[in-house]
């Protein structure tokens, strides 16, 4: 990752300071990240990059190194959020590409401005309430059973340190309050999504990772169904971790999808 | 010093694998080991050692609200209060308190309290409390709304209950156009106010600038030491010193005869109390925006631990129970007192865990009898400087 680092940088909105990573080049693909997944750059990002995108990627609201932005209460303000940021970046139309929790604000973004969106990766997203297939509640889940939810095969757990490091403990903490915000009931989704989803008017792909113990792949079935002309896709001995799991196959898979979608002359919308 | 009988209405009946079979005794402990006989009985004689503390000359009998628990079998403290205005004379009657933090309606509050108000003849305190950790998520309330929405509560309650005229109400959390209630408590300016604080400055801050009675939680004495000392600061920062009565000391208290036939009978009840009837995940203590940033880096800086793993002896230590004969507790007491900086409430807690009816209502006669005169000149007005 030492080789091409990404760029960190702040963007100014007049409701506080939006922090993010942005490396590559070409057409703009905007990352939204998951719940766990702020302040993190990882090989599927540079992979993204290193196939022809400029990728941003944001810290929500409240998550890693981004302002809290306390007027941002529920997800229909983090759709007005990202129309911002976008204004702020100046960009018209972009790729999206959203996991898990950033899966349903990129869902939720489509459905509201699919003109500003090129093409839509929705990578197991939240979103949807299907009572018959539920999210188990991660809030009340210990960090063990955790990994254990989230990981096809799960990482050995590392050592527990002896004295705990504050400064983490707050910051994951500030991280969780800022998703409960966002999620604590509904839990996870928006009831009126679904019904929405027939306003998606780009080119989606929905990709499920196969073994999600975290968010049920009839989720990502259901979106597939409900958006219309949407692609599906399932990435075999994986779990709801993704691209923590399977950087490659992930941005392939993505890269693959964004590329046929791509506007080759890239003249609409400002680029770097 | 003024010294109130505080019920947890505890239901005691675990099965004898709870330790190793449940992580907590709330929220996710299933409700298929309640037994609606058992507690048909329990109900009856909880209100039955209540409505004796009253007798035994006790200044306040109190109940709270926990949700979802076998730890506490109050849902509504509203509903026990008003069961208690009509068979008591003399006692304060205090509910500590509503948990105005997860409550959906906070008129209703308003309203209940001024009933209950009215039916005990203006005996009643009110304590607010947000709500503990896993009532948020039993009750589906967003724990990172807690603090604004208690703090809204809190101001809708108190207009309620003072303000000369019909009103309307526009909030963050609430919104009502007609805010009329029918009935007015009857105590001026209103019922007084109890909070119970555990380490948050914010809650010191606004007892203080309320002239509230903060009460603590149950915690080591070098910690709810702590606690008092914010809050005495945030009356210093005002520019006033708390009458002694507004800062409340609860604890858990076991008397007999003797020492030894105290501790015999107080440790199966106080393990209970401690390491089943309170047994909890961290995710249910703190769910994500619970507490400020400000006063979790207080909590993990103070190494305050869980309660599961004190023994009997850790606990009575850290003042985290007073047990012994009335000589024994009476001395405990006033030591706790000096390392408290004083206080000039006590309120105890004295129906434990699965203690007998015959337990509780011996123990609470031999503190009645026999440590109340003893400890009674302590807490008043005269002394609060010595303190």
């Amino acid at each position: 990752m030492t080789d091409d680092a990404p760029a960190e940088e702040y963007l100014e909105l007049p409701g506080g300071r939006v922090h993010l990573f942005r490396a590559g080049g070409g057409e703009p693909l905007l990352f939204l990240h998951a719940a766990g997944g702020a302040g993190e750059w990882h090989d599927f990002h540079r992979l993204l990059a290193s196939r022809g995108f400029d990728v941003i990627a944001p810290d929500h609201p409240g998550f890693g190194k981004s302002d809290e932005f306390p007027l941002v209460e529920a997800v229909d303000d983090l759709v007005y959020h990202y129309l911002d940021v976008l204004d702020a970046l100046g960009l018209d139309r972009v790729h999206v590409v959203g996991a898990s929790f950033g899966g349903w604000i990129a869902a939720e973004l489509a459905v509201a401005a699919s003109h500003r969106i090129r093409a839509l990766a929705l990578l197991s997203a939240a979103g949807l309430r299907l009572p018959d297939h539920p999210v188990p509640d991660i809030f009340l889940m210990p960090p063990q059973k955790l990994t254990q939810t989230l990981f096809h095969n799960p990482p050995p757990a590392p050592p527990v340190p002896a004295e705990p490091d504050v400064d983490a403990v707050l910051a994951a903490y500030r991280d969780a309050t800022a998703l409960a915000r966002f999620c604590w009931v509904p839990y996870l989704s928006n009831p009126k999504l679904e019904r929405r989803l027939h306003r998606i008017s780009v080119p989606t792909l929905v990709v499920a990772p196969s073994d999600d113990r975290l968010i049920p792949v009839a989720h990502a079935r259901r979106y597939a169904s409900g958006i219309p002309g949407a692609r599906f896709a399932e990435v075999p001995d994986c779990g709801h971790a993704m691209y923590f799991e399977r950087p490659a196959e992930f941005a392939d898979l993505v890269a693959a999808f964004l590329g046929e979608h791509s506007h080759s002359s890239a003249t609409s919308g400002a680029q770097r | 010093m003024k010294f109130s009988f505080f019920h947890l209405m505890p239901y005691p009946y675990l099965p004898a694998d709870f330790d190793e079979k449940y992580d907590s005794s709330a929220l996710t402990y299933p409700n298929a080991n309640f037994d609606p006989k058992l507690g048909t009985s329990l109900y009856q004689r909880y209100l039955d050692e209540l409505e004796y503390a009253d007798k035994l000359g006790f200044d306040g009998i109190a109940v709270n609200e926990h949700h979802q628990s076998a730890y506490g079998l109050m849902p509504s403290p509203n509903l026990m209060a008003a069961a208690l205005t009509r068979r008591t004379e003399r006692a304060r009657i205090m509910v500590l308190g509503n948990a105005i933090g997860i409550r959906g309606n906070p008129l209703r509050v308003a309203e209940e309290i001024a009933m209950l108000d009215l039916m005990s003849g203006g005996r009643v305190d009110s304590g607010f409390v947000r709500g503990i950790g896993w009532e948020y998520f039993g009750h589906s309330v967003n724990p990172t709304r807690s603090r604004a929405r208690f703090d809204e509560a809190h101001d809708l309650i108190i207009k309620a209950w003072t303000a000369a005229e019909m009103f309307s109400w526009y909030g963050a959390n609430y919104e009502y156009r007609y805010v009329n209630i029918w009935p007015r408590p009857v105590q001026q300016p209103h019922p007084p106010v109890y909070i119970p604080g555990a380490g948050s400055t914010e809650t010191m801050k606004f007892c203080a600038a309320h002239r509230y009675t903060y009460m603590s939680v149950y915690a080591p004495t070098r910690i709810v030491r702590r606690w008092f000392d914010g809050y005495r600061q945030a009356a210093a920062d005002l520019g006033y010193v708390p009458d002694p009565e507004k800062i409340a000391f609860s604890v858990p208290i076991y008397v007999a005869d003797t020492d030894e036939r105290a501790h015999a009978e107080a440790r199966p009840a106080l393990e209970w109390l401690y390491h089943r009837g309170l047994k909890q995940t961290p995710e249910m203590v703190t769910p994500p925006g619970y507490m400020s940033p400000g006063s979790l880096r207080g909590v993990l800086m103070s190494g305050m631990r869980g309660f599961g793993t004190a023994s009997y002896e850790d606990l009575l230590a850290a003042g985290q129970a007073v047990v012994g004969s009335p000589a024994s507790v009476t001395a405990r007491l006033r030591e706790l007192y000096d390392e408290l900086g004083g206080f000039g409430q006590l309120i105890g807690l004295f129906a434990i865990g699965p203690s007998t009816h015959e337990q509780v209502t011996r123990s609470a006669e031999l503190f009645a009898t026999e440590v109340m005169p003893a400890l009674r000149p302590l807490g008043v007005a005269a002394d609060a400087t010595s303190a």
